[in-house]
């Protein structure tokens, strides 16, 4: 049973970012491998056990809140540590760098990312798209938020910025270090791009997995990089 | 006394909006704003001589505004907003009128400015949840913003929907508000208190937080209901604020809802354009047939990736079509729940797909505009 658990979504689901666990369940299903998804609340404690990590999008106050939660025991960084898949959109992504900045202080993450966020100067919003080694086409998304990210040594960019901001510097988007990814592609990420679903299943169960012919996801991604600029 | 050049602008403004709705617009933005740009100060000036009730929300507004036009023209004229015509410019159109009463739709984002230069005597203040984030960016922000006017709005009566804890928190210090209370309802973006960054505690829709703020204590309330039924009774009492009598409504009244017949079939048309007005719709009985429009312009938020913040679970069983501008979107998000949709690459052929007389619609803002109006 491959075990998605999605982190926080009252606090880490203000930009729809749950649908990617619902996608992870449903390609998963497609190919007969059992999938469970299961929801944590910012009052549950986190399950080592996990297979796939989810963490999303969210307001000041609510990030700050999840990071919280989420130092105690350091149950995300040892699952990472031990090869679990982790995606974290946006403020998620924020969370799991080594820091990030507010206009009042600084916050120190959970350290999966070797990243730092500072305030930026504008907000950026709209449709994004990258071009990321892992992929043979361009993702494609939204962003909103207003934040820089800086990659560390230890961080390789997740993407190069074909469209839009991503981390509001060098033209690059997220990070990535092994199993750990961080985007600032909503959309959800997952909907819009399941060749990534596809590589996360495929690391979580680690082993290739069969391709699968489902038309609408298809036409889907494909009309959705058309639409590009 | 009107000024010599408040005089000007308005004459100005009219001939613009008689030329406007000879060329077939409603004629609602252009005078507004021709009035703003000749006399940036023309919303105060013109509500100074009128009493002025303003309703805002992310849900509901231009059909409370509606119904509070109605109870308040039982006083005496009503200058009111045409159908969602709710920025500035649309507010200084409807001020023109020589009415004594001015009842206003206001955009969420406008309503700080609006209070500030109109001085209402009632402000009603419906519920704040996400809707269009490329241009409201967050809840919160919006709710900062109505905090820090309503603080500041001595001389006006708020009438607030505290079950919303946005609404509850961007009243908390006005000096004159009637707390309204159903009994308490959850809110898809309430875990977080907005007045001190709490986790709040939520117990059967109602919340309380460590900081103080909670729906528990209310000046008014009343029994759980839709929202339909909420706006009726919220209308009537910015109504009994002012000394109008009340105006029983049925809940269609309050709903925004069309019924138009197409090529021969009966479209139930339902306006859904953000989370908590997709929820709300998709809790109604739906016919056996529905078709879902989804656009994605500027009014209807360019992005949908809140499509997923949406159980569409209701719609199994149906015979789901599925049309608009992002009609793959919905598609795909449905798709993923288990609901096969048939695409369609027009309503018209939404339409001609259908097998009943009867057929649900539940459309996204600009879709609903162009369909029924």
């Amino acid at each position: 049973m491959l075990e998605i658990i999605r982190i926080h979504n009252e606090l880490l689901g203000t930009y729809g970012d749950r649908g990617n666990a619902d996608v992870l369940k449903f390609r998963a299903g497609l190919r007969k491998i059992r999938a469970r998804v299961t929801d944590i609340s910012y009052l549950d404690p986190l399950p080592a056990s996990g297979d796939i990590y989810l963490l999303g999008g969210a307001e000041d106050a609510a990030q700050l809140l999840s990071l919280t939660a989420l130092r105690k025991g350091s149950i995300l960084k040892k699952s990472a540590d031990r090869g679990a898949v982790v995606v974290a959109i946006c403020a998620g992504f924020q969370i799991i760098g080594n820091k990030y900045v507010t206009r009042d202080e600084e916050i120190k993450g959970l350290g999966l990312l070797d990243v730092v966020t500072t305030p930026g100067d504008k907000r950026l919003v709209g449709d994004i798209a990258i071009r990321s080694d892992l992929f043979a086409l361009p993702l494609t998304g939204f962003e909103n938020h207003s934040s820089v990210t800086t990659l560390g040594a230890d961080a390789q960019p997740f993407g190069r910025v074909i469209e839009g901001n991503g981390n509001g510097l060098a033209g690059l988007d997220g990070a990535i270090n092994k199993n750990v990814f961080g985007t600032y592609l909503h959309g959800p990420v997952l909907a819009r791009n399941p060749e990534f679903a596809d590589l996360l299943l495929e690391r979580a169960v680690g082993s290739a997995i069969a391709s699968v012919d489902d038309e609408l996801a298809l036409r889907y991604a494909t009309w959705r990089r058309s639409l590009l600029k | 006394m009107l000024s010599p050049r408040l005089r000007f602008a308005i004459a100005v403004a009219k001939s613009a909006s008689a030329a406007s709705k000879w060329i077939g617009n409603k004629g609602e933005t252009l005078p507004g704003r021709i009035l703003l740009a000749i006399e940036p100060e023309a919303i105060s000036l013109l509500a100074a001589g009128k009493e002025v009730i303003l309703i805002s929300g992310t849900n509901g507004k231009t059909s409370t505004t509606r119904a509070v036009a109605s109870i308040v023209s039982q006083l005496g004229e009503v200058a009111t907003s045409g159908s969602g015509s709710n920025l500035a410019w649309g507010a200084a159109n409807a001020l023109m009128s020589p009415a004594p009463f001015a009842v206003l739709e206001i955009d969420e984002l406008h309503l700080p400015a609006i209070i500030a230069q109109t001085d209402p005597s009632v402000v009603l203040l419906l519920n704040l949840t996400r809707d269009q984030l490329h241009r409201m960016h967050e809840v919160k922000r919006v709710a900062d913003r109505w905090h820090v006017e309503c603080t500041e709005a001595t001389n006006t009566i708020f009438v607030a929907d505290i079950d919303d804890p946005f609404i509850n928190y961007a009243t908390v210090n006005a000096i004159n508000v009637v707390r309204v209370s159903f009994g308490g309802r959850s809110h898809p973006d309430g875990a977080v208190c907005p007045r001190c960054g709490s986790y709040l505690t939520w117990l059967r829709g109602n919340y309380s937080c460590t900081c103080g703020l909670t729906n528990k204590i209310s000046d008014a309330k009343f029994k759980k209901g839709s929202a339909a039924y909420r706006n009726a009774i919220l209308a009537n009492l910015v109504g009994e604020v002012v000394d109008a009598p009340p105006i029983a409504f049925t809940e269609t009244q309050l709903e925004r809802t069309v019924v138009k017949d197409f090529a021969g079939k009966t479209a139930h048309f339902r306006l859904t354009k953000n989370p908590a007005s997709w929820t709300e719709a998709l809790s109604a009985e739906l016919h056996p047939e529905v078709i879902l429009v989804l656009n994605a312009r500027q009014v209807d938020g360019i992005d949908t990736s809140w499509l997923w913040d949406v159980s569409f679970a209701a719609l199994r069983g149906h015979s789901v079509i599925v049309c608009g501008e992002r009609a793959l979107d919905m598609a795909y998000r449905i798709h993923v729940e288990g609901v096969e949709p048939v695409l369609a690459n027009s309503f018209e052929e939404a339409i001609s797909l259908c097998k009943r007389s009867d057929i649900s619609v539940l459309s996204a803002y600009t879709a609903f505009f162009e369909l029924v109006m």
